[in-house]
């Protein structure tokens, strides 16, 4: 808990020592400072809150933006009645949360979704009832998939991808062994480009699959070993990526391999976690923009928060990736006709036609488009855990992988390239 | 009889070495070495978890599902108190002392009302405790990543090419230490004596004077210490993660089943051959993904073997 104040700290500190200006109060949606008062409008969100995970942080965000958005005027004066519901990492629960939300409440779009099971469950649910999700915190395929799910982050492909093509151009990777959970939709997924993209590049990659629920991860890293290969991948939640380091540091295995990891081990309490024995030796990437970045929507992302979230509440990717989509949704609303809004057909197309919206918080832009498949985010950072903190080793680059195809197609059709 | 027992033990070496041939089938001996000495690792763990359980159940015929719960717990509370800057030893005694204390609470005030209700019963009871328990851990430690530490874990020993720690050899031997301890305990010492007649027949052991509810106390609070200890080195040695901890109870109840919720030595013996096999697995392509089930296809194995006879585990009568 302790930890969480002392991020939102270091943040707040970076954010003056950056801006080099005050930030009198965060800039929301329409910024009038008159507080909305006519009819809301009815926006859902659902995440994932249980043992052994919690997946609110991007909820939590977006409602801190909707409350600052409703604060300054809402949408043409509506303020937007934000619904949270928790899936409880419960597949049925999660039917249910989305019912509620699309159908009894009536919800116009859902946004900041942040779950492992919400999305397989309800892909389907929302292509029927013609919804669109922007979603924050997404880590299974049908989150990058479907017709109807548009995340802001990644996931753990792309991010997997960002940090073996780093290793093999700087690090001098050959063999990629990636350590991933033994979830179709997950792991396999996510994996599988990792060893495509070392055999295209004339290497090697495998991968090894953990059950979520295995309390042994040292048959994972044995496993690895016993491959041949030179880097280890761990394509896995902070607390499991610790759980193999742990397990490498008792084997004193530091030296021998490149140790990479996508976007979960980027969490400020984890450099503390692992301790000094890896000072410099495992390279993260980051499908966000790293909080030292300081560009004018990470400070207002902090600003945001400060005012408008709980001190409890995470300020981590997740939250920056809540607040960006709940930004853009705000303003897709506030371009559409004021009378339209409360439509959800043609709130999903005004949605559907994003094709360009920018932020210093992302690489690249932000778009939507009428497909079945959406990761607009598929380039980031590499970062390089050192001396208690994360050091940049890589600004913004695009990740290199066959499976990207088609989205650049997108983006070319939509005249972003 | 005394022949059958031995054919036992041949039976089981004969499967132990078809299994590890089996799954280890043209893989270079050193590997199969690394797998056998982490299965090992792991299985101390389920051995010890097992052991705790039925040393309780022998004495108040209650299986404990919340043995996890209260271990973790109380390796959140060291691992807080390290962070707080208290010395590692009083953090460690910390960590027990409030498995005993959660140990001892649910022992004294739920399990004497519970204790003429159906072993079931009594069981299902454990499991809603350890979710309160688990549920307040969760409160008070919300999801971040943790890691606890014990100074052991930076001195270690080769087996089999595999580096072992301190810490897991003190807790494979602390599982073997544990095992004759109580043997000793219960075949030596009054108290002991009294135990194993609670365990053949509480109605008869009620009348005859023997102060149960003492005797009951001894056996929570035992079962409390040795849950705080396996807490202690699940933090270590698993991860940090109140669920995970709390429901390693899972595979120490196969262990548990192993030895039939009664001979300790089984127990360890089951608990360690899970271990293995389960580590094993990895390397088999097909077999690798039911790893997680393994410990369970084990018990019900070895349950169905013994169940040649007509005896009931899990009855109230034999």
């Amino acid at each position: 808990m302790k930890l969480r104040y002392l991020t939102a700290a270091l943040i707040g500190s970076a954010s003056f020592a950056f801006a080099g200006q005050a930030f009198a109060a965060p800039s929301c949606g329409a910024n009038t400072g008159v507080a909305a008062t006519g009819e809301p409008i009815v926006v859902g969100g659902i995440h994932g809150n249980a043992p052994p995970g919690d997946f609110s942080a991007s909820t939590d965000a977006a409602k801190a933006y909707f409350d600052c958005v409703n604060a300054n005027g809402g949408i043409n004066g509506r303020p937007i009645d934000y619904q949270i519901e928790n899936d409880q990492w419960n597949p049925e629960l999660a039917a249910q949360a989305a019912a509620k939300l699309v159908k009894d409440a009536g919800a116009v779009a859902l946004v900041g979704n942040g779950s492992f099971i919400e999305m397989a469950v309800n892909a389907g649910t929302y292509k029927e009832e013609n919804i669109m999700v922007m979603a924050s915190a997404c880590a299974i395929s049908e989150c990058f998939e479907s017709s109807n799910i548009v995340s802001t982050n990644q996931g753990p492909l792309p991010s997997n991808l960002g940090a073996a093509q780093y290793a093999q151009e700087e690090l001098g990777s050959t063999n990629v062994a990636c350590i991933g959970f033994n979830i179709p939709n997950n792991g396999p997924w996510s994996c599988q480009p990792v060893i495509d993209l070392m055999k295209a590049r004339g290497g090697d990659g495998s991968m090894q699959l953990l059950n979520p629920g295995a309390p042994d991860v040292n048959s994972a890293l044995l496993e690895a070993i016993s491959t041949g290969a030179d880097t280890i991948l761990m394509n896995l939640p902070a607390g499991l990526a610790i759980a193999v380091l742990k397990a490498a540091e008792e084997q004193d295995l530091r030296d021998d391999y490149i140790w990479i990891a996508p976007t979960p081990l980027y969490d400020l309490s984890v450099p503390g976690a692992i301790g000094e024995y890896w000072n410099g030796k495992i390279f993260v990437n980051a499908e966000l923009a790293p909080f030292q970045m300081g560009g004018p929507d990470a400070l207002n992302w902090v600003e945001v928060m400060d005012a408008y979230a709980s001190p409890d509440d995470p300020r981590d990717t997740f939250a920056q990736s809540g607040y960006l989509s709940a930004t853009y949704f705000v303003k897709t609303l506030l371009e559409m006709d004021p009378a339209d809004v409360d439509d959800r057909a043609k709130v999903t197309e005004a949605i559907k036609a994003i094709a360009g919206y920018t932020s210093d918080l992302m690489c690249g832009p932000y778009y939507v488009g009428d497909t079945d498949f959406h990761m607009p985010n598929h380039a980031g950072f590499m970062l390089q855990i050192l001396d208690g903190g994360f050091k940049i080793v890589r600004d913004c680059y695009e990740f290199d992988s066959a499976y990207f195809e088609p989205h650049i197609a997108v983006e070319q059709s939509l005249g972003l390239r | 009889m005394r022949n059958f027992k031995y054919l036992n033990w041949v039976i089981y070496l004969v499967v132990m070495v078809g299994i590890i041939s089996f799954l280890g089938w043209g893989k270079p001996t050193k590997i199969i070495g690394l797998f056998f000495v982490s299965g090992l690792a792991v299985g101390s763990l389920y051995a010890l978890g097992g052991i705790g359980m039925v040393v309780l159940y022998r004495a108040t015929g209650v299986l404990n599902f919340a043995n996890g719960a209260a271990g973790a717990a109380g390796v959140m509370l060291a691992w807080q108190l390290g962070q707080w800057g208290v010395w590692a030893p009083l953090t460690w005694l910390a960590c027990i002392l409030l498995a005993l204390a959660i140990s001892l609470t649910y022992g004294r005030l739920v399990a004497p009302r519970l204790a003429w209700r159906e072993p079931v019963v009594k069981a299902v009871a454990t499991l809603g405790f350890a979710l309160i328990v688990l549920g307040i851990v969760s409160f008070l430690w919300i999801d971040d990543p943790r890691t606890f530490s014990l100074p052991t874990d930076k001195v270690g020993v080769y087996i089999l090419g595999l580096r072992v720690t301190v810490t897991r050899l003190i807790t494979f031997l602390a599982s073997v230490s544990i095992v004759v301890g109580i043997y000793f305990y219960l075949s030596r010492t009054v108290v002991g004596l009294q135990m194993r007649a609670l365990a053949n027949d509480r109605d008869l052991s009620a009348l005859i004077g023997i102060p149960i509810l003492k005797v009951e106390t001894i056996a929570w609070g035992i079962s409390g210490v040795i849950a705080g200890f396996t807490g202690l080195m699940f933090g270590d040695l698993i991860r940090l993660e109140p669920t995970v901890i709390t429901f390693m109870v899972i595979p120490s109840v196969a262990a548990a089943v192993c030895g039939r919720l009664d001979n300790l030595a089984l127990v360890l013996i089951g608990g360690l051959s899970m271990g293995v096999i389960e580590s094993l697995l990895t390397l088999s392509q097909t077999l690798k993904g039911v790893r997680p089930i393994a410990p369970f296809v084990i018990a019900a194995i070895v349950l169905i073997w013994y169940q040649r006879g007509t005896r009931l585990t899990f009855g109230t009568k034999d």
